[in-house]
């Protein structure tokens, strides 16, 4: 089930607030996990039973790795924990890339599995990673609730796209947490405001790259176009959705950790990734990068720690070697930052370093939503010039003109500009009208997405009459 | 207002709006139908444990929350407004408003489309008429975009070259050119077609290259003030309705067509289908994949088969007056190959006449 949906507006979540705040405490994570799990089974029923197993597994692990702890069975139960999780991963998520480029090398043909991919697996199994990590660091005590321990790795909230929550930063809030005002009316904006920036911007853009993609007339100016759109779609998707998890956690109680913070305005690429997917990056910091040794190690060790660690990143995003080389592409990046020009990027105007941090992150963008390496290599030549296409055609100018103001917006909406502006309003001379004003600017979001939701089922007939 | 008071106030409004919806949602009375959309709306879903675990119920809820939604044209409605107003875009699903008129975006030119359509209507001369001398001629009808397209800076595909496809694709049909005796005030402002009692030219061209004469006492009649067509439930905007006038004549009114799909022979207009879902079925009820023309008071014997799309309906009473009978093909709905049990082409004029929208959709045509 998506957030961004009727079915989950407004059937699941009333449903879904009226049984929570009805039921006594005690009772409010089994009502979280068996809503959590209804959440999941809308999308991919039988797959249920793969999420009950990673519950169960990382319960049980977590139990005998702090029952073993400073014993060596202890150290052998996270081996094992970690590779359960790690081969569901890589046997829903991975099959078919690893087949198919055995296939490529070995020239036999192994026949691929065509697993669907379950829904959020990423994001749980690195939850459940995490915390058999924590719980053997002594970073966290074992859940000894199996429906609380469940309610944390399905809670639905957060279980499609994220933040990766771990388990220490809502262990305290799984047991004892306070239902405040101040919480649900903060938790309603941030939701709302997700809303919106999912459906009301994401998907417009979203819509320009399919019309770019079917499009008979492309241009050098429709690529860019096209580059810049899923830029600015990739974004508010992944940060909308991420808002409006938040929100949802922050009604239900928890604390969740901030995902994104306008990485559209970082002056270099270290900074952006301080700045986007913030959940993700650390959690490779911390279990991937730090373990193997971080930067307290030889440089030529450093460097295979960087590249390690960002084409794993890239390999998380997808099972394809386009993500892999995106990753790759932020390694050199980073690489070439840290050893060479950190120095210069402090000394240059932040208008040049913010141009060449959205270059790369264009460029990267366009690797990313591309399908495969060949298709990226056509793409990326294509937007210089290197295809022999147009530089513009009438199409291009069509749908410039057609976007021009959601281009607009979705720029500014990148930046901090609006929040800036908003907590003037808010603090300032109008705090009055502000306060009276913005709930009904909420209500206006919810009922514009809701007519987009609407709008999106409209399907005539084309060739009824004519 | 205190923080405790504005935090009250927006749990409370943004929870009641929710509420409400959701309230709306589980209470709204069930629709069959989609007078916009014309189709069948989905209903509530049967469940069973088979239907659960496959996810069909899912989906099926998924179209029924949203085909069932309350007040669903009114929310399409406000997507339309802001999508235009507010984020200022140029069209709405495709569709454009300019000069007062709802309009869809036909673009590109498909060139294989329309050489697809030219190659079928090559088949159907193979099998019935390069045996015998008939008159053969072809023309298309221009969509609105040819008009407003251009113009007011929409995407516009070329509709001369998709003129000069079709033409060269036809060699045994004599091409006639109608683009030059329409405007854009030719057609309905909240429809894809043409007005009748404003074709009268066009018709007249049609009938000089068909070497026969329709000039008769025509009188023009009001049959609805209140015709919203196509484009104004696809647009989802206010738009004033449409006016139907349509032509009679001694000819036209003594004039009988048989319904060849239902077996029901009836006049030129249809009066009931003004209360239909799609009252430009008033003209010969319709869309229909054979028809026949009978006129008794035509003073010749000569016979007109035309091959068409919808736009054919509102100008061929024109030419009722000219021929003994007409046969109406559309081939959309029914075998070329079967045609040969039904219609008598020896001895008969032929007119293929169809739209830029079906020629660069061919695919439609069988």
């Amino acid at each position: 089930m998506l957030f961004s949906s009727v079915p989950f507006l407004f059937y699941f979540l009333p449903a879904v607030m009226i049984v929570y705040f009805a039921v006594p405490d005690k009772f409010k994570n089994a009502v979280l996990l068996v809503f959590s799990l209804v959440f999941y089974a809308w999308g991919e029923p039988k797959y249920v039973f793969l999420m009950l197993f990673s519950i169960v597994s990382g319960y049980i692990f977590g139990l005998l790795i702090e029952k073993y702890r400073g014993k060596q069975a202890s150290g052998i139960f996270l081996v094992i924990s970690v590779i359960i999780s790690l081969g569901v991963l890589c046997y829903f998520k991975y099959a078919d890339f690893f087949i198919s480029n055995i296939n490529r090398v070995t020239f036999i043909s192994i026949p691929l599995l065509r697993i669907t991919l379950p829904i959020g697996i990423s994001f749980y199994i690195f939850q459940i990673i995490s915390y058999n990590i924590d719980v053997y660091r002594k970073c966290v005590p074992a859940c000894k609730n199996i429906v609380n321990f469940g309610a944390y790795v399905a809670l639905f909230p957060q279980l499609i796209a994220g933040p990766i929550v771990r388990f220490k930063d809502i262990n305290i809030d799984l047991v004892s947490r306070k239902h405040k005002l101040d919480m649900a009316a903060v938790g309603i904006a941030r939701f709302c405001t997700g809303l919106g920036k999912k459906v009301l911007i994401a998907n417009s853009f979203g819509q320009l790259c399919e019309i770019f993609k079917v499009s008979g007339e492309k241009s050098v100016l429709f690529y860019w176009i096209y580059a810049v759109s899923f830029t600015l779609q990739i974004y508010y998707d992944f940060s909308g959705y991420s808002d409006m998890a938040i929100g949802l956690g922050s009604i239900f109680g928890f604390h969740f950790p901030e995902n994104f913070n306008y990485p559209y305005i970082s002056k270099n690429i270290t900074e952006f990734w301080r700045r986007w997917h913030i959940s993700l990056s650390s959690w490779f910091r911390d279990y991937v990068y730090i373990p193997l040794g971080g930067n307290r190690v030889s440089r030529k060790r450093w460097i295979l720690n960087v590249c390690v660690v960002w084409m794993l990143t890239g390999f998380w995003h997808g099972a394809g070697w386009q993500f892999i080389m995106w990753g790759a592409l932020y390694a050199v990046l980073l690489i070439i930052e840290k050893m060479f020009a950190g120095k210069f990027f402090a000394r240059i105007p932040s208008f040049v370093s913010h141009v060449y941090v959205m270059f790369f992150v264009i460029i990267g963008f366009v690797l990313f939503n591309s399908d495969g390496i060949g298709g990226a290599f056509y793409d990326i030549t294509a937007m210089f010039g290197a295809r022999g296409l147009p530089v513009i055609t009438a199409e291009t100018v069509y749908y410039l003109k057609s976007f021009f103001v959601m281009f607009i917006i979705g720029i500014i909406g990148s930046t901090p500009l609006i929040k800036y502006i908003s907590d003037r309003l808010r603090n300032g001379r109008m705090r009055k009208a502000y306060a009276l004003l913005y709930p009904l600017i909420l209500c206006l979001i919810v009922v514009l997405v809701t007519a987009y939701l609407v709008d999106g089922s409209f399907n005539p007939f084309l060739y009824f009459r004519f | 207002m205190s923080n405790r008071a504005y935090n009250i106030y927006t749990v409370i409004v943004v929870s009641i709006l929710f509420l409400s919806i959701s309230l709306a949602c589980l209470f709204s009375p069930e629709k069959d139908y989609s007078e916009s959309e014309r189709r069948a709306l989905a209903g509530f879903p049967s469940v069973s444990l088979q239907t659960l675990a496959n996810g069909q119920f899912m989906n099926e809820f998924t179209d029924y929350s949203l085909d069932q939604f309350p007040l669903r044209d009114g929310f399409r409605r406000i997507k339309a407004v802001s999508q235009y107003n507010v984020f200022r875009f140029r069209d709405n699903n495709g569709i454009y408003i300019s000069d007062g008129h709802a309009a869809k975006i036909v673009y590109p030119l498909k060139d294989d489309s329309v050489i697809n359509a030219a190659d079928k209507f090559g088949k159907i001369y193979d099998m019935y008429l390069s045996e015998n001398d008939n008159k053969i001629v072809a023309s298309v009808v221009p969509d609105k975009g040819y008009f407003l397209g251009e113009k007011s800076g929409y995407l516009s595909m070329d509709y001369n070259k998709l003129e000069n496809i079709f033409a060269d694709n036809m060699p045994f049909a004599e091409y006639v050119s109608i683009y030059e005796t329409l405007s854009i005030e030719d057609y309905y402002c909240t429809d894809t077609h043409w007005r009748q009692d404003r074709i009268l030219d066009t018709a007249l061209r049609i009938a000089d290259a068909l070497d026969v004469d329709i000039n008769e006492e025509y009188t023009i009649k009001e049959a609805t003030d209140e015709f919203f067509g196509v484009y104004y439930s696809q647009s989802a905007l206010p738009l004033e309705p449409d006016r139907i006038n349509y032509v009679t004549s001694d000819s036209i009114e003594g004039a009988a067509v048989y319904n060849y799909e239902n077996g029901s022979t009836g006049g030129v207009y249809n009066f009931d289908k003004l209360q239909s879902k799609d009252p430009y079925e008033f003209f010969l009820s319709g869309a229909c994949a054979l028809m026949t023309i009978d006129s008794p008071s035509s003073d010749n014997d000569k016979n007109l088969v035309i091959f068409r799309d919808s736009y054919a309906s509102s100008i061929i009473p024109y030419f009722i007056g000219a021929y003994s009978k007409i046969t109406l093909v559309d081939t959309r709905y029914i075998e070329p190959s079967l045609l040969s049990e039904y219609v008598d082409f020896s001895n008969c004029d032929v007119l293929f006449l169809y739209s830029t929208m079906v020629l660069n959709e061919s695919s439609v045509l069988r």
